[in-house]
Protein backbone atom coordinates (compact mmCIF):
# COMPACT_ATOMS: atom_id res chain seq x y z
CA UNK A 1 0.00 0.00 0.00
CA UNK A 2 1.14 3.61 -0.54
CA UNK A 3 0.79 6.03 2.02
CA UNK A 4 0.39 10.12 2.10
CA UNK A 5 2.38 11.61 5.01
CA UNK A 6 0.79 14.53 6.86
CA UNK A 7 3.01 16.85 8.86
CA UNK A 8 2.07 20.31 10.69
CA UNK A 9 4.51 22.04 12.16
CA UNK A 10 4.14 24.43 15.79
CA UNK A 11 7.58 26.73 15.33
CA UNK A 12 8.80 29.12 18.13
CA UNK A 13 10.03 32.47 16.77
CA UNK A 14 12.26 34.46 19.32
CA UNK A 15 11.71 37.73 18.98
CA UNK A 16 14.77 40.50 19.15
CA UNK A 17 13.06 43.20 21.49
CA UNK A 18 15.30 44.94 23.35
CA UNK A 19 13.75 43.96 26.50
CA UNK A 20 11.81 40.89 27.84
CA UNK A 21 8.06 40.34 27.14
CA UNK A 22 6.86 41.45 30.68
CA UNK A 23 9.69 43.40 32.07
CA UNK A 24 12.28 45.57 31.16
CA UNK A 25 15.24 42.92 31.43
CA UNK A 26 16.96 42.59 28.49
CA UNK A 27 16.46 40.34 26.34
CA UNK A 28 19.93 39.12 25.71
CA UNK A 29 21.75 35.40 24.34
CA UNK A 30 25.11 34.88 26.40
CA UNK A 31 24.98 36.54 29.43
CA UNK A 32 26.18 35.74 32.95
CA UNK A 33 23.32 33.63 34.29
CA UNK A 34 20.83 34.93 36.57
CA UNK A 35 22.05 38.42 35.57
CA UNK A 36 18.77 39.68 33.23
CA UNK A 37 16.88 38.85 35.76
CA UNK A 38 13.81 40.65 38.00
CA UNK A 39 11.12 39.53 40.67
CA UNK A 40 8.67 40.33 37.57
CA UNK A 41 10.48 37.48 35.32
CA UNK A 42 11.10 35.22 38.42
CA UNK A 43 7.46 35.21 39.03
CA UNK A 44 7.59 36.56 42.71
CA UNK A 45 4.39 37.27 44.61
CA UNK A 46 2.85 40.56 44.22
CA UNK A 47 4.64 41.83 40.77
CA UNK A 48 2.33 42.45 37.82
CA UNK A 49 3.79 41.90 34.54
CA UNK A 50 2.99 44.31 31.60
CA UNK A 51 2.98 43.36 27.98
CA UNK A 52 6.71 44.77 25.94
CA UNK A 53 4.30 47.16 23.77
CA UNK A 54 7.07 46.21 20.76
CA UNK A 55 5.96 42.50 21.04
CA UNK A 56 2.80 43.19 19.54
CA UNK A 57 3.97 45.09 17.13
CA UNK A 58 6.31 42.66 15.51
CA UNK A 59 3.13 40.00 15.57
CA UNK A 60 1.53 42.23 13.73
CA UNK A 61 3.98 42.71 11.55
CA UNK A 62 4.78 39.02 11.51
CA UNK A 63 0.76 38.47 11.17
CA UNK A 64 0.36 40.61 8.05
CA UNK A 65 4.02 39.42 5.97
CA UNK A 66 2.01 35.59 6.90
CA UNK A 67 -0.91 36.75 5.24
CA UNK A 68 -2.53 36.48 8.23
CA UNK A 69 -6.00 38.18 9.83
CA UNK A 70 -4.60 40.46 13.00
CA UNK A 71 -7.49 39.80 15.63
CA UNK A 72 -8.21 43.58 16.91
CA UNK A 73 -9.09 42.14 20.35
CA UNK A 74 -6.43 39.36 21.88
CA UNK A 75 -5.57 38.44 25.05
CA UNK A 76 -3.51 36.27 27.88
CA UNK A 77 -4.05 32.88 28.92
CA UNK A 78 -1.88 30.85 31.76
CA UNK A 79 -0.39 27.44 30.27
CA UNK A 80 -0.16 25.75 34.02
CA UNK A 81 2.79 23.02 34.68
CA UNK A 82 4.89 23.01 37.10
CA UNK A 83 8.80 22.56 36.32
CA UNK A 84 11.71 24.30 37.45
CA UNK A 85 12.02 26.14 34.31
CA UNK A 86 9.09 28.29 35.12
CA UNK A 87 9.31 29.83 37.78
CA UNK A 88 5.28 30.44 38.25
CA UNK A 89 4.59 27.30 37.36
CA UNK A 90 2.62 28.65 34.35
CA UNK A 91 3.70 30.19 30.82
CA UNK A 92 1.43 33.46 29.86
CA UNK A 93 0.59 32.57 26.43
CA UNK A 94 -2.20 33.30 24.63
CA UNK A 95 -4.90 29.85 23.92
CA UNK A 96 -8.36 31.19 23.59
CA UNK A 97 -7.71 34.22 21.39
CA UNK A 98 -4.29 34.62 19.78
CA UNK A 99 -3.19 37.62 17.74
CA UNK A 100 -3.38 36.45 14.52
CA UNK A 101 -5.64 34.09 12.33
CA UNK A 102 -5.77 32.30 8.58
CA UNK A 103 -2.60 32.95 6.87
CA UNK A 104 0.07 30.98 4.91
CA UNK A 105 3.39 30.61 3.30
CA UNK A 106 3.57 29.99 -0.48
CA UNK A 107 6.03 27.09 -1.29
CA UNK A 108 7.78 27.53 -4.89
CA UNK A 109 5.55 25.16 -6.41
CA UNK A 110 2.54 27.35 -5.33
CA UNK A 111 1.38 25.03 -2.48
CA UNK A 112 -0.12 27.46 0.43
CA UNK A 113 0.81 25.91 3.47
CA UNK A 114 -1.96 27.30 5.82
CA UNK A 115 -1.27 28.99 9.36
CA UNK A 116 -3.41 28.28 11.68
CA UNK A 117 -2.98 30.89 14.12
CA UNK A 118 0.08 33.06 15.46
CA UNK A 119 0.34 33.77 19.36
CA UNK A 120 2.67 35.30 21.42
CA UNK A 121 4.17 33.57 24.72
CA UNK A 122 7.02 33.61 27.06
CA UNK A 123 10.26 31.81 26.86
CA UNK A 124 10.93 29.16 29.72
CA UNK A 125 14.17 29.22 31.47
CA UNK A 126 17.55 27.68 30.53
CA UNK A 127 18.21 24.26 32.31
CA UNK A 128 21.68 22.74 32.31
CA UNK A 129 22.32 19.33 34.09
CA UNK A 130 25.82 18.29 35.18
CA UNK A 131 25.93 15.51 37.09
CA UNK A 132 22.37 14.53 37.78
CA UNK A 133 21.81 18.17 39.30
CA UNK A 134 19.95 21.20 37.73
CA UNK A 135 21.15 24.30 37.34
CA UNK A 136 18.64 26.90 36.28
CA UNK A 137 19.70 30.05 34.38
CA UNK A 138 16.41 32.63 34.12
CA UNK A 139 17.93 35.09 31.39
CA UNK A 140 16.04 33.20 28.92
CA UNK A 141 12.63 32.78 31.19
CA UNK A 142 10.11 35.86 29.73
CA UNK A 143 11.99 36.41 26.45
CA UNK A 144 9.39 36.63 23.97
CA UNK A 145 8.54 34.11 21.47
CA UNK A 146 6.39 34.00 18.48
CA UNK A 147 4.52 30.10 17.86
CA UNK A 148 3.29 30.13 14.11
CA UNK A 149 1.31 27.23 13.74
CA UNK A 150 0.43 25.27 10.26
CA UNK A 151 -2.77 23.43 9.30
CA UNK A 152 -1.65 19.45 8.56
CA UNK A 153 -0.35 20.74 5.09
CA UNK A 154 2.95 19.29 4.86
CA UNK A 155 3.37 16.21 2.52
CA UNK A 156 7.07 15.80 2.34
CA UNK A 157 10.37 16.07 4.55
CA UNK A 158 10.84 18.74 1.92
CA UNK A 159 8.28 20.99 1.80
CA UNK A 160 8.77 20.96 5.59
CA UNK A 161 12.28 22.10 4.77
CA UNK A 162 11.11 24.96 2.38
CA UNK A 163 8.14 26.29 4.59
CA UNK A 164 10.75 26.76 7.59
CA UNK A 165 13.85 27.94 5.14
CA UNK A 166 11.08 30.31 3.55
CA UNK A 167 9.32 31.25 7.35
CA UNK A 168 12.98 32.32 8.37
CA UNK A 169 14.05 34.01 5.79
CA UNK A 170 10.40 36.47 6.22
CA UNK A 171 11.10 36.63 9.90
CA UNK A 172 14.54 38.01 9.35
CA UNK A 173 13.14 40.55 6.52
CA UNK A 174 10.58 42.20 8.74
CA UNK A 175 13.47 42.39 11.35
CA UNK A 176 11.66 40.39 13.96
CA UNK A 177 14.08 37.90 14.85
CA UNK A 178 17.74 36.84 13.97
CA UNK A 179 16.12 33.28 13.24
CA UNK A 180 19.33 31.67 14.35
CA UNK A 181 19.25 27.85 15.34
CA UNK A 182 22.14 27.24 16.83
CA UNK A 183 21.35 29.91 19.52
CA UNK A 184 17.90 28.57 19.66
CA UNK A 185 16.29 31.33 18.44
CA UNK A 186 14.22 29.61 16.18
CA UNK A 187 12.98 26.18 17.01
CA UNK A 188 10.07 23.81 16.14
CA UNK A 189 7.96 20.64 17.29
CA UNK A 190 6.52 18.29 14.65
CA UNK A 191 3.46 16.75 13.91
CA UNK A 192 3.82 13.59 12.11
CA UNK A 193 0.83 11.14 10.75
CA UNK A 194 0.78 9.20 7.56
CA UNK A 195 -2.92 8.00 6.13
CA UNK A 196 -3.32 5.77 3.02
CA UNK A 197 -2.80 7.49 -0.07
CA UNK A 198 -5.46 9.58 -0.72
CA UNK A 199 -7.77 8.81 1.71
CA UNK A 200 -9.75 11.62 4.27
CA UNK A 201 -9.25 10.76 7.58
CA UNK A 202 -6.01 11.58 9.37
CA UNK A 203 -3.96 8.77 11.03
CA UNK A 204 -2.86 8.76 14.76
CA UNK A 205 0.36 11.24 14.61
CA UNK A 206 3.19 11.48 17.03
CA UNK A 207 4.76 14.89 18.26
CA UNK A 208 8.32 15.30 17.63
CA UNK A 209 9.63 18.13 20.27
CA UNK A 210 12.69 20.79 20.26
CA UNK A 211 13.91 20.32 16.69
CA UNK A 212 16.63 22.60 16.36
CA UNK A 213 18.29 22.06 12.89
CA UNK A 214 16.30 21.85 9.41
CA UNK A 215 18.57 19.07 9.13
CA UNK A 216 17.59 16.97 11.60
CA UNK A 217 13.93 18.21 11.32
CA UNK A 218 13.99 16.50 7.58
CA UNK A 219 15.65 12.97 9.26
CA UNK A 220 13.43 12.91 11.97
CA UNK A 221 10.19 13.29 9.83
CA UNK A 222 11.70 10.70 7.34
CA UNK A 223 12.38 8.18 9.96
CA UNK A 224 9.28 9.04 11.56
CA UNK A 225 7.28 8.36 8.41
CA UNK A 226 8.60 5.09 7.83
CA UNK A 227 8.10 3.94 11.46
CA UNK A 228 4.45 4.48 11.08
CA UNK A 229 4.14 2.84 7.83
CA UNK A 230 6.14 -0.20 9.43
CA UNK A 231 3.86 -0.23 12.34
CA UNK A 232 0.58 -0.03 10.45
CA UNK A 233 2.04 -2.90 7.55
CA UNK A 234 2.45 -5.13 10.71
CA UNK A 235 -0.63 -4.62 11.97
CA UNK A 236 -0.08 -2.29 14.71
CA UNK A 237 -1.38 1.02 15.90
CA UNK A 238 0.30 3.97 16.11
CA UNK A 239 0.82 5.38 19.91
CA UNK A 240 0.12 8.47 20.55
CA UNK A 241 3.07 10.03 22.20
CA UNK A 242 5.49 13.12 22.02
CA UNK A 243 9.12 11.77 20.76
CA UNK A 244 12.62 13.23 21.29
CA UNK A 245 15.03 13.18 18.11
CA UNK A 246 18.11 11.35 18.51
CA UNK A 247 20.68 12.64 16.11
CA UNK A 248 23.44 10.10 16.92
CA UNK A 249 21.29 7.06 15.92
CA UNK A 250 18.83 8.91 13.72
CA UNK A 251 16.08 7.58 15.15
CA UNK A 252 13.21 9.14 18.15
CA UNK A 253 12.70 7.81 21.39
CA UNK A 254 9.46 8.46 23.72
CA UNK A 255 9.33 11.39 26.43
CA UNK A 256 5.52 10.93 27.44
CA UNK A 257 2.57 8.62 26.61
CA UNK A 258 -1.01 10.24 25.54
CA UNK A 259 -1.93 8.65 28.73
CA UNK A 260 -0.03 11.01 30.83
CA UNK A 261 -0.72 13.87 28.62
CA UNK A 262 -0.61 16.95 30.76
CA UNK A 263 -3.90 19.28 30.77
CA UNK A 264 -2.68 22.41 31.02
CA UNK A 265 -5.90 24.17 32.77
CA UNK A 266 -5.52 27.56 30.06
CA UNK A 267 -7.41 30.11 31.75
CA UNK A 268 -7.47 34.04 30.97
CA UNK A 269 -4.62 35.31 32.85
CA UNK A 270 -6.19 38.10 35.23
CA UNK A 271 -3.12 40.09 35.26
CA UNK A 272 -2.80 41.06 31.75
CA UNK A 273 -5.55 43.33 30.31
CA UNK A 274 -6.34 43.02 26.80
CA UNK A 275 -4.83 44.15 23.74
CA UNK A 276 -7.41 46.11 21.50
CA UNK A 277 -6.13 47.36 18.07
CA UNK A 278 -7.63 49.97 15.47
CA UNK A 279 -7.45 48.58 11.68
CA UNK A 280 -5.60 52.27 11.36
CA UNK A 281 -2.85 51.06 13.74
CA UNK A 282 -2.89 47.53 11.24
CA UNK A 283 -2.81 49.32 8.41
CA UNK A 284 0.00 52.00 9.65
CA UNK A 285 2.71 48.55 10.16
CA UNK A 286 0.97 47.16 7.09
CA UNK A 287 2.27 50.05 5.52
CA UNK A 288 5.76 50.36 7.25
CA UNK A 289 6.61 46.20 6.01
CA UNK A 290 9.57 45.76 3.60
CA UNK A 291 9.39 44.31 0.17
CA UNK A 292 9.17 40.35 1.24
CA UNK A 293 12.00 37.55 0.06
CA UNK A 294 9.06 36.45 -2.20
CA UNK A 295 7.99 39.36 -3.53
CA UNK A 296 11.90 40.64 -4.80
CA UNK A 297 12.16 37.07 -5.93
CA UNK A 298 9.61 37.33 -8.54
CA UNK A 299 11.14 40.66 -9.41
CA UNK A 300 14.39 40.09 -9.81
CA UNK A 301 13.21 37.35 -12.29
CA UNK A 302 10.72 38.55 -14.14
CA UNK A 303 11.63 42.36 -14.47
CA UNK A 304 15.71 41.93 -14.16
CA UNK A 305 16.09 39.00 -16.39
CA UNK A 306 18.12 37.80 -13.14
CA UNK A 307 18.61 33.58 -13.56
CA UNK A 308 16.43 31.85 -10.63
CA UNK A 309 19.50 30.20 -9.29
CA UNK A 310 21.09 33.62 -8.59
CA UNK A 311 17.94 35.00 -7.62
CA UNK A 312 17.80 32.22 -4.57
CA UNK A 313 21.04 33.65 -3.70
CA UNK A 314 20.82 37.06 -3.54
CA UNK A 315 17.45 37.17 -1.82
CA UNK A 316 18.39 34.56 0.73
CA UNK A 317 19.65 37.30 3.57
CA UNK A 318 18.23 40.84 3.92
CA UNK A 319 21.56 42.39 3.88
CA UNK A 320 23.02 41.22 0.55
CA UNK A 321 19.61 41.75 -1.33
CA UNK A 322 18.78 45.33 0.34
CA UNK A 323 22.72 46.16 -0.69
CA UNK A 324 22.03 44.96 -4.86
CA UNK A 325 18.77 47.29 -4.23
CA UNK A 326 20.80 50.27 -3.73
CA UNK A 327 23.64 49.53 -5.85
CA UNK A 328 21.50 48.47 -8.89
CA UNK A 329 19.89 52.69 -8.53
CA UNK A 330 20.07 54.11 -12.16
CA UNK A 331 21.23 51.32 -14.00
CA UNK A 332 19.84 49.83 -16.78
CA UNK A 333 21.31 45.93 -16.74
CA UNK A 334 21.62 44.80 -12.88
CA UNK A 335 23.05 41.55 -14.04
CA UNK A 336 26.44 43.37 -13.69
CA UNK A 337 25.80 43.81 -10.22
CA UNK A 338 23.98 40.43 -9.72
CA UNK A 339 27.42 38.63 -11.04
CA UNK A 340 29.83 41.10 -9.18
CA UNK A 341 27.81 40.09 -5.75
CA UNK A 342 27.36 35.97 -6.48
CA UNK A 343 30.62 35.94 -7.80
CA UNK A 344 33.63 38.38 -6.48
CA UNK A 345 31.90 39.77 -3.49
CA UNK A 346 30.76 35.78 -2.30
CA UNK A 347 34.09 34.71 -3.31
CA UNK A 348 35.32 36.72 -0.20
CA UNK A 349 33.00 35.89 2.33
CA UNK A 350 33.38 32.29 3.00
CA UNK A 351 30.36 31.33 5.58
CA UNK A 352 26.68 31.45 5.70
CA UNK A 353 26.94 33.58 8.31
CA UNK A 354 29.70 35.93 6.83
CA UNK A 355 27.15 36.15 4.08
CA UNK A 356 24.36 37.11 5.96
CA UNK A 357 26.19 39.60 7.85
CA UNK A 358 27.53 40.47 4.63
CA UNK A 359 29.94 43.51 6.23
CA UNK A 360 32.28 44.08 3.24
CA UNK A 361 34.63 47.70 2.77
CA UNK A 362 32.65 48.21 -0.54
CA UNK A 363 30.20 50.30 -0.01
CA UNK A 364 27.23 50.05 -2.23
CA UNK A 365 27.12 53.28 -4.19
CA UNK A 366 30.74 52.38 -4.83
CA UNK A 367 30.03 49.35 -6.91
CA UNK A 368 27.09 51.58 -8.68
CA UNK A 369 29.92 53.73 -9.72
CA UNK A 370 31.80 51.00 -10.93
CA UNK A 371 28.77 49.70 -13.17
CA UNK A 372 27.78 52.85 -14.55
CA UNK A 373 31.43 53.22 -16.30
CA UNK A 374 30.91 49.91 -17.52
CA UNK A 375 27.73 50.53 -18.59
CA UNK A 376 28.65 54.05 -20.15
CA UNK A 377 31.13 51.94 -22.16
CA UNK A 378 34.10 53.52 -20.56
CA UNK A 379 35.33 50.53 -18.52
CA UNK A 380 35.70 47.47 -19.72
CA UNK A 381 34.98 44.37 -17.98
CA UNK A 382 38.39 43.26 -17.80
CA UNK A 383 39.59 46.20 -16.10
CA UNK A 384 36.74 46.24 -13.76
CA UNK A 385 37.12 43.26 -12.42
CA UNK A 386 40.18 43.88 -11.48
CA UNK A 387 39.49 46.67 -10.04
CA UNK A 388 36.72 45.42 -8.00
CA UNK A 389 38.77 43.17 -6.45
CA UNK A 390 41.66 46.12 -5.24
CA UNK A 391 38.40 47.80 -3.81
CA UNK A 392 37.33 44.67 -2.47
CA UNK A 393 40.54 44.69 -0.24
CA UNK A 394 40.75 48.21 0.38
CA UNK A 395 36.90 49.87 0.46
CA UNK A 396 38.76 52.30 -1.55
CA UNK A 397 36.22 54.10 -4.80
CA UNK A 398 37.06 52.61 -8.80
CA UNK A 399 38.39 55.89 -9.54
CA UNK A 400 41.66 54.92 -6.84
CA UNK A 401 42.56 51.98 -9.60
CA UNK A 402 41.68 53.23 -13.09
CA UNK A 403 43.26 56.23 -14.72
CA UNK A 404 41.40 58.76 -17.01
CA UNK A 405 43.00 56.96 -19.91
CA UNK A 406 41.96 53.64 -18.80
CA UNK A 407 38.57 54.94 -18.61
CA UNK A 408 39.01 56.93 -22.43
CA UNK A 409 39.50 53.90 -23.72
CA UNK A 410 41.43 52.78 -26.69
CA UNK A 411 40.84 53.55 -30.56
CA UNK A 412 41.21 51.79 -33.00
CA UNK A 413 43.63 53.86 -34.59
CA UNK A 414 45.85 53.19 -31.72
CA UNK A 415 45.61 49.47 -31.64
CA UNK A 416 46.30 48.81 -35.36
CA UNK A 417 49.51 50.76 -34.59
CA UNK A 418 50.38 48.49 -31.51
CA UNK A 419 49.33 45.49 -33.68
CA UNK A 420 51.90 46.73 -36.01
CA UNK A 421 54.68 47.16 -34.09
CA UNK A 422 54.00 43.80 -32.41
CA UNK A 423 54.56 42.25 -35.49
CA UNK A 424 57.19 43.63 -36.69
CA UNK A 425 58.90 43.08 -33.47
CA UNK A 426 58.06 39.09 -33.65
CA UNK A 427 58.77 37.70 -37.11
CA UNK A 428 59.27 33.92 -35.61
CA UNK A 429 55.86 34.30 -34.14
CA UNK A 430 54.17 35.04 -37.31
CA UNK A 431 56.34 32.66 -39.02
CA UNK A 432 54.88 29.97 -37.12
CA UNK A 433 51.61 30.87 -37.35
CA UNK A 434 51.85 30.98 -40.89
CA UNK A 435 52.94 27.94 -40.55
CA UNK A 436 49.26 26.42 -39.40
CA UNK A 437 50.72 27.44 -35.25
CA UNK A 438 47.79 28.30 -33.93
CA UNK A 439 49.20 29.11 -30.40
CA UNK A 440 51.44 31.19 -32.28
CA UNK A 441 48.89 34.40 -32.54
CA UNK A 442 48.04 34.42 -29.04
CA UNK A 443 51.47 34.94 -27.60
CA UNK A 444 51.18 37.90 -29.84
CA UNK A 445 47.65 38.74 -29.01
CA UNK A 446 48.89 38.86 -25.53
CA UNK A 447 51.72 41.24 -26.04
CA UNK A 448 49.40 43.66 -27.51
CA UNK A 449 46.59 43.18 -24.36
CA UNK A 450 49.75 44.08 -22.37
CA UNK A 451 50.22 47.07 -23.56
CA UNK A 452 46.64 48.28 -23.73
CA UNK A 453 46.94 47.42 -20.25
CA UNK A 454 43.78 45.53 -20.38
CA UNK A 455 41.63 48.32 -22.19
CA UNK A 456 41.55 46.39 -25.61
CA UNK A 457 39.04 44.23 -26.66
CA UNK A 458 41.00 40.41 -27.40
CA UNK A 459 38.54 39.73 -29.97
CA UNK A 460 38.83 43.51 -31.54
CA UNK A 461 43.13 42.91 -31.88
CA UNK A 462 42.69 39.34 -32.64
CA UNK A 463 40.84 40.26 -36.20
CA UNK A 464 43.56 42.95 -36.36
CA UNK A 465 46.73 40.85 -36.19
CA UNK A 466 44.81 38.49 -38.01
CA UNK A 467 44.74 40.81 -41.24
CA UNK A 468 47.98 42.78 -40.54
CA UNK A 469 49.63 39.09 -41.29
CA UNK A 470 47.50 37.61 -43.89
CA UNK A 471 48.26 40.90 -45.64
CA UNK B 1 -17.42 10.17 48.47
CA UNK B 2 -14.04 10.64 47.23
CA UNK B 3 -12.44 6.81 46.85
CA UNK B 4 -9.96 4.89 49.03
CA UNK B 5 -8.20 4.46 45.79
CA UNK B 6 -8.10 7.90 45.08
CA UNK B 7 -6.85 8.68 48.62
CA UNK B 8 -3.77 6.15 48.54
CA UNK B 9 -3.25 7.59 44.63
CA UNK B 10 -2.39 11.03 46.18
CA UNK B 11 -0.66 10.01 49.21
CA UNK B 12 1.48 8.08 46.55
CA UNK B 13 2.07 11.27 44.54
CA UNK B 14 2.74 13.34 47.69
CA UNK B 15 5.38 10.53 48.91
CA UNK B 16 3.13 10.50 52.11
CA UNK B 17 2.75 6.99 53.77
CA UNK B 18 -0.84 6.47 55.25
CA UNK B 19 -1.37 3.53 57.81
CA UNK B 20 -4.68 1.19 57.00
CA UNK B 21 -6.21 3.14 60.52
CA UNK B 22 -5.86 6.67 58.76
CA UNK B 23 -6.68 6.08 55.11
CA UNK B 24 -10.61 6.28 56.17
CA UNK B 25 -10.27 9.39 58.41
CA UNK B 26 -8.17 11.09 55.09
CA UNK B 27 -11.03 9.83 52.85
CA UNK B 28 -13.66 12.21 55.14
CA UNK B 29 -11.13 15.12 55.69
CA UNK B 30 -10.69 15.44 51.83
CA UNK B 31 -14.36 15.04 51.29
CA UNK B 32 -14.73 17.82 53.30
CA UNK B 33 -12.36 19.89 52.16
CA UNK B 34 -13.82 19.29 48.41
CA UNK B 35 -17.28 20.04 50.02
CA UNK B 36 -16.50 23.26 51.26
CA UNK B 37 -14.76 24.32 47.84
CA UNK B 38 -18.02 23.59 46.07
CA UNK B 39 -19.67 26.19 47.49
CA UNK B 40 -17.83 28.27 45.19
CA UNK B 41 -20.14 27.07 42.66
CA UNK B 42 -23.22 28.71 43.77
CA UNK B 43 -21.66 32.12 42.90
CA UNK B 44 -22.64 33.04 39.63
CA UNK B 45 -19.38 34.24 37.74
CA UNK B 46 -19.05 35.59 34.18
CA UNK B 47 -15.82 36.76 34.33
CA UNK B 48 -16.86 38.99 31.47
CA UNK B 49 -19.39 40.93 33.78
CA UNK B 50 -16.60 41.95 36.28
CA UNK B 51 -15.91 45.67 35.56
CA UNK B 52 -12.49 45.75 35.59
CA UNK B 53 -11.50 43.27 33.03
CA UNK B 54 -13.30 45.86 30.46
CA UNK B 55 -12.66 48.99 31.67
CA UNK B 56 -8.89 48.70 30.76
CA UNK B 57 -7.19 47.92 27.74
CA UNK B 58 -3.39 48.22 26.40
CA UNK B 59 -1.25 48.21 29.60
CA UNK B 60 2.27 48.30 27.90
CA UNK B 61 5.67 48.53 29.19
CA UNK B 62 8.17 49.85 26.49
CA UNK B 63 10.78 48.08 24.85
CA UNK B 64 13.23 49.93 26.89
CA UNK B 65 16.12 48.24 29.19
CA UNK B 66 16.49 49.02 32.86
CA UNK B 67 18.69 47.39 34.65
CA UNK B 68 18.41 43.79 36.15
CA UNK B 69 18.56 42.88 39.67
CA UNK B 70 22.20 41.94 40.77
CA UNK B 71 23.07 38.39 40.58
CA UNK B 72 23.38 37.46 44.29
CA UNK B 73 19.86 39.53 44.72
CA UNK B 74 18.57 36.97 42.65
CA UNK B 75 19.83 34.09 44.18
CA UNK B 76 19.39 35.48 47.70
CA UNK B 77 15.91 33.46 48.06
CA UNK B 78 17.87 30.39 47.66
CA UNK B 79 20.63 30.99 49.76
CA UNK B 80 22.99 32.11 46.94
CA UNK B 81 22.43 29.43 44.60
CA UNK B 82 25.45 27.53 42.70
CA UNK B 83 27.88 28.71 40.30
CA UNK B 84 25.19 31.78 39.93
CA UNK B 85 22.49 29.46 38.66
CA UNK B 86 19.54 27.84 40.85
CA UNK B 87 20.41 24.64 42.17
CA UNK B 88 18.30 22.21 42.25
CA UNK B 89 20.08 18.89 44.22
CA UNK B 90 19.67 15.35 42.54
CA UNK B 91 16.63 13.54 44.85
CA UNK B 92 16.17 9.73 44.56
ZN1 LIG C 1 12.70 40.78 34.54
Amino acid sequence: MRYDLVVGLETHVELNTKTKIFCNCANKFGSEPNTNCCPICLGHPGTLPKLNEKVVNFAIRAGLALNCEVNLISKMDRKNYVYPDLPKAYQISQFYDPICKNGYIELDSGKKIRINHIHMEEDAAKLVYKGGDTYVDYNRGGVPLLEVVTEPDISSSDEAKEYLEKLQMIMRYIGVSDCKMQEGSIKCDVNVSVKPEGSDKLGIRTEIKNMNSITFMAKAIDYERERHIEIIENGGKIMQQTLRYLPETNSTESMRSKEDAQDYRYFRDPDLVDIVLTKEQINEIRNSLPELPGERFKKYVNEFGISENDAVLLVKYKNVSDYFESAIEGLKNVKTVSNFIIGQIFRSLETEAEKEEFKILTAPNQINELAKLIESGKLNMNLAKKALIKMLESGKPVTEFVSESDMKGISREEMKKMCEEAVKANENAVKDYLSGKEKALKALLGSVMKQTRGRGNAQEIEEILKGIIVK
Amino acid sequence: MISREEVLNIANLSKLYLDESEIEDARKEMDGMINFAKKIDKIDVDFKDLPEFNSISNAFHEDEIKESYPQNKILESVDGGKDGYFYIKKFN
